[in-house]
C-alpha cells in the first residue's frame, strides 16, 4: 500500500522539477506499469511491505484498483502518442495531473474511513479539472468550470452527510467503516436516514446520477479521448465506493429498504434521462456520456435490488469500464479522422478507416449488451433479480428505456459507419490507435470467463456489501 | 460567549444579503473566519498547542487571511466590476434570508429534541449558512460571487462540525481544509482564464454546452 501512494507523489515531484516531455511520458508509463504490477501484490500480500494506518486492503478496493490499472495503462499508452501538446509546461501539467488523479482514486479505493475517503474524492475533482481543460478552448473551459463547481458543491453536501452521521453517533466513536458497521445499532436512525440522503446526493453528483448529473455530459465530451476514458471508466466507479461502503451500515441499522428505494428511484431516473437525451443529440461523445449516465443508473438499480443483483452489479461495472474506456479511445480516432464531434458530419467510417469502423461497431454491439458482452450477463441477472424481488413494472420500464437507448445509439452508429466516404485525402492512423481499444474490448469479453481470482474478488465484495 | 459569537455569525449572513459591493462580501468572509476561530477556541475543553496551531491554521490563516487575499487579488487582476450584480433585489434576498433563518431555527429546535449532543442555536445558524451559500450561488450570475457563495457554504459546514461537537481526526480536517484552499486556487486559475477567453465573467456567457 505505501508503494501505491509514494510512487505517484515522487514521480509528480520529479516531473514538476524537470519539465521534460520525454521524462514525463516515461514516468507516466512507468507509474502505470507499477500500478498494474501491484495488483497481485495487493491480492496475495496485502500488508507488503508494511500496513499503514487509515487504509485497509480488501476485496472491494482491489476490484476497483484492478479496473483502474488496466484502464490507466491503456490510456497512458494511447495518450503518449495521441496528445499533441502546445508546450513543455502544458505537457508537464497534464502528466502530473494524471498521476495525481490516479493517486487520489487509489487512495479512495482503500481508505478505511469515511472522512478520508471524502478527502480523496474531492482531490480527484481538483486533479481532473485541469485535464478536462486540456484543449484550452472556450468549450473545454466552460466544461471544466462546471465540472469543478458542481462537483465541489455536491461533495460539500456529502460532507454535510458525514457531519450528520456524527450527530447520529454516540460519544466515543469513530468514522471507520468497521466501527460504523459494528455499532450501527447505536446510531440514531433518524439522523442516519438524513445523513444517507446527503451522502447519496453528494457522491451521486460525482457518480452522475440524475437529477444531479449536469456536469457529466459536458466534461466527458470536452475532455480529450484518453481523459474521457479514464473519467468514464474509473472516476465514476470511484464515486460509487463510498455509497457501496455505507450500504452495510444501513443494513446493520435496518434501514436497508429506505436506502434501496432511493437508489432504485435515482437509477430509474438516470436511465430515463439518458434515454430521452440519447435519441435527440448530435454530438457522439455526448451520446457516450449519456450512455455512462444510463449505465451508472443500471448500477444504482442493481444496488437497489440487492441480493443476486449485486453480483450482476460488479460484472456490469467491470464490463462497462472496459467497453466504455475502449469506446472513448475510439472516438479519439474518429475525431482525428473527421475533425468533428457531430455524427452527421461523420460518414462512411468503414471506408475511410475500416479498422476504426469495425471497432466502433464492435464497441457499440458490446455496449448494447449483445452476447458475448459481459453487460448481457449482468443485465440478464439483474432482470432475474428484479423479478425475484417482485419489481416487475420497474423491470418493464427499464427494458423499454434500454430499448430506446439502444435504438438511439444504433441510429448514430449506423449513420456513422455506413455510407460512402467522399474524402480525397487519406489519413492513416498509427497502429496503437486501434490495437489498444481492441485489446480493451477483448479484456471486457475475457472478463466473462472469470479467472478464479476475479470471481473470488467479486464474491468477497458482494459479501462485504451485504449480498 | 458561544451564543454571542454564533449570533454575530448570523448577523454577518444578514449583512451579506444587504451589500452590493464585492469588497464588502470579501470582508464579511474574513470576519466569518475570525468568528470561527474564536468559536472553536471557546469550545475547547483542554488546552494543547498542536490543536491551537491547527485550528489557527484552518480558520485564521486560511479562512480569514489567505482566501480573502486570493479573492481580492482575483478581482484586481481581472478588472472585475466591483458590484455584485445579483439577479434579485436586495429586499428579496433579505426577505429570503429571514425565511432561511426561520427554517434554520426550526431545524435547530428539531435537532435539539432528537439528539442530546447537538447545540441547537449553532445547528440552526450552520444550516442557514449552508442554505445562504446555495442561495447566493443560485441568484447570482458572476463567477466570483459563486465562489463566495461556495465559501459561505463551506463556513456553514465548518459551523455544523462544531455543532456536532465531535473532533474530526486531524488527518481528515487537514485534508478538508487543504482541499478547500486548493479548490479556490484552481477556481481562481479558471476565472483568470475565462476572463481572458471570454472577456467577461458572467455565467451567461458560459452557456454554450447544452442539449
Amino acid at each position: 500500500m505505501p508503494i501505491i501512494l509514494i510512487i505517484p507523489v515522487l514521480f509528480t515531484i520529479i516531473a514538476w522539477w524537470m519539465r521534460k516531455p520525454m521524462l514525463n511520458n516515461t514516468l507516466m508509463i512507468l507509474h502505470a506499469l507499477i500500478h498494474i504490477a501491484m495488483v497481485p501484490v495487493l491480492y496475495f500480500m496485502p500488508d507488503f511491505p508494511w500496513p499503514i494506518r487509515y487504509f485497509t486492503i480488501d476485496a472491494l478496493g482491489i476490484f476497483f484498483y484492478l479496473i483502474l490499472s488496466v484502464l490507466y495503462l491503456a490510456t497512458a499508452l494511447y495518450g503518449v502518442g495521441f496528445l499533441k501538446h502546445p508546450g513543455r509546461s502544458h505537457h508537464t501539467l497534464t502528466a502530473t495531473s494524471t498521476m495525481m488523479f490516479v493517486f487520489s482514486m487509489d487512495g479512495a479505493f482503500f481508505a478505511d474511513n469515511l472522512g478520508l475517503l471524502w478527502v480523496f474524492i474531492e482531490t480527484t475533482t481538483l486533479a481532473s479539472a485541469l485535464l478536462i481543460n486540456y484543449d484550452q478552448t472556450r468549450h473545454s473551459l466552460e466544461a471544466s468550470w462546471k465540472y469543478i463547481f458542481i462537483c465541489s458543491i455536491g461533495i460539500a453536501l456529502a460532507f454535510v452527510g458525514i457531519l450528520l452521521l456524527f450527530v447520529a453517533m454516540p460519544p466515543e466513536s469513530s468514522l471507520t467503516f468497521a466501527w460504523l458497521v459494528e455499532h450501527a445499532g447505536e446510531l440514531s436512525p433518524f439522523w442516519l436516514k438524513i445523513s444517507f440522503v446527503f451522502l447519496l446526493i453528494g457522491f451521486g453528483t460525482k457518480l452522475g446520477l440524475a437529477p444531479v448529473h449536469a456536469w457529466l455530459p459536458d466534461a466527458h465530451s470536452e475532455a480529450p479521448a484518453p481523459v474521457s476514458a479514464l473519467l468514464s471508466g474509473a472516476l465514476l466507479n470511484t464515486a460509487l465506493v463510498p455509497i457501496l461502503r455505507t450500504m452495510p451500515v444501513m443494513q446493520a441499522a435496518e434501514l436497508l429498504p429506505m436506502a434501496r428505494n432511493l437508489l432504485l428511484l435515482m437509477g430509474l431516473l438516470s436511465v430515463f434521462i439518458a434515454a430521452v437525451f440519447i435519441v435527440r443529440i448530435h454530438n457522439y461523445k455526448r451520446i457516450l456520456a449519456y450512455s455512462s449516465i444510463e449505465n451508472m443508473g443500471i448500477v444504482a438499480i442493481a444496488l437497489g435490488v440487492g441480493g443476486m443483483a449485486l453480483n450482476a452489479m460488479f460484472i456490469h461495472l467491470l464490463g462497462h469500464s472496459m467497453i466504455k474506456g475502449a469506446f472513448f479511445l475510439i472516438t479519439g480516432n474518429v475525431l482525428r479522422l473527421y475533425g468533428s464531434k457531430d455524427y452527421r458530419e461523420v460518414k462512411g467510417l468503414l471506408e475511410r478507416d475500416s479498422r476504426t469502423g469495425w471497432l466502433w461497431l464492435a464497441a457499440f454491439l458490446l455496449l448494447s449488451a449483445l452476447p458475448p458482452s459481459p453487460l448481457f450477463f449482468s443485465e440478464f441477472q439483474l432482470a432475474l433479480g428484479m423479478v425475484g424481488s417482485g419489481l416487475v413494472w420497474q423491470l418493464a420500464l427499464l427494458l423499454v428505456l434500454l430499448t430506446v437507448v439502444v435504438y438511439g445509439m444504433a441510429r448514430v452508429s449506423m449513420s456513422m459507419t455506413m455510407g460512402r466516404d467522399n474524402a480525397e485525402r487519406k489519413i492513416t492512423l498509427p497502429v496503437y490507435q486501434w490495437i489498444i481499444p481492441a485489446l480493451l474490448l477483448t479484456a471486457g469479453i475475457a472478463a466473462l470467463f472469470m479467472p478464479g481470482f476475479l470471481r473470488n474478488l467479486i464474491e468477497q465484495s458482494v459479501k462485504m456489501i451485504g449480498g | 460567549m458561544t451564543d454571542v459569537l454564533v449570533i454575530l455569525f448570523g448577523v454577518s449572513l444578514l449583512a451579506a444579503s444587504t451589500t452590493n459591493m464585492l469588497g464588502k462580501l470579501i470582508r464579511i468572509l474574513a470576519v466569518q473566519g475570525v468568528i470561527l476561530f474564536l468559536l472553536t477556541m471557546s469550545n475547547i475543553t483542554e488546552f494543547n498547542w498542536v490543536q491551537l496551531a491547527f485550528v489557527a491554521l484552518e480558520t485564521l490563516v486560511f479562512k480569514a487571511v489567505l482566501i480573502p487575499y486570493l479573492l481580492s487579488d482575483m478581482i484586481r487582476r481581472n478588472n472585475i466590476v466591483r458590484e455584485v450584480e445579483p439577479k434579485v433585489s436586495n429586499f428579496f434576498s433579505l426577505f429570503t434570508m429571514t425565511l432561511i433563518f426561520a427554517f434554520g431555527f426550526l431545524m435547530g429546535l428539531w435537532s435539539g429534541k432528537n439528539s442530546p449532543n447537538v447545540h441547537p442555536l449553532l445547528f440552526g445558524i450552520a444550516f442557514s449558512s449552508i442554505l445562504k451559500g446555495l442561495f447566493i450561488i443560485i441568484t447570482n450570475k458572476k463567477l466570483i460571487t459563486h465562489l463566495m457563495g461556495y465559501l459561505i457554504l463551506e463556513n456553514g459546514i465548518f459551523l455544523l462540525s462544531l455543532a456536532a461537537s465531535r473532533e474530526m481526526p486531524y488527518i481528515v480536517s487537514l485534508g478538508v481544509s487543504l482541499d478547500i484552499l486548493l479548490s479556490i486556487l484552481v477556481a481562481g486559475l479558471f476565472i483568470n482564464k475565462i476572463k481572458s477567453t471570454f472577456d467577461e465573467e458572467d455565467i451567461d456567457t458560459l452557456s454554450d454546452l447544452k442539449d
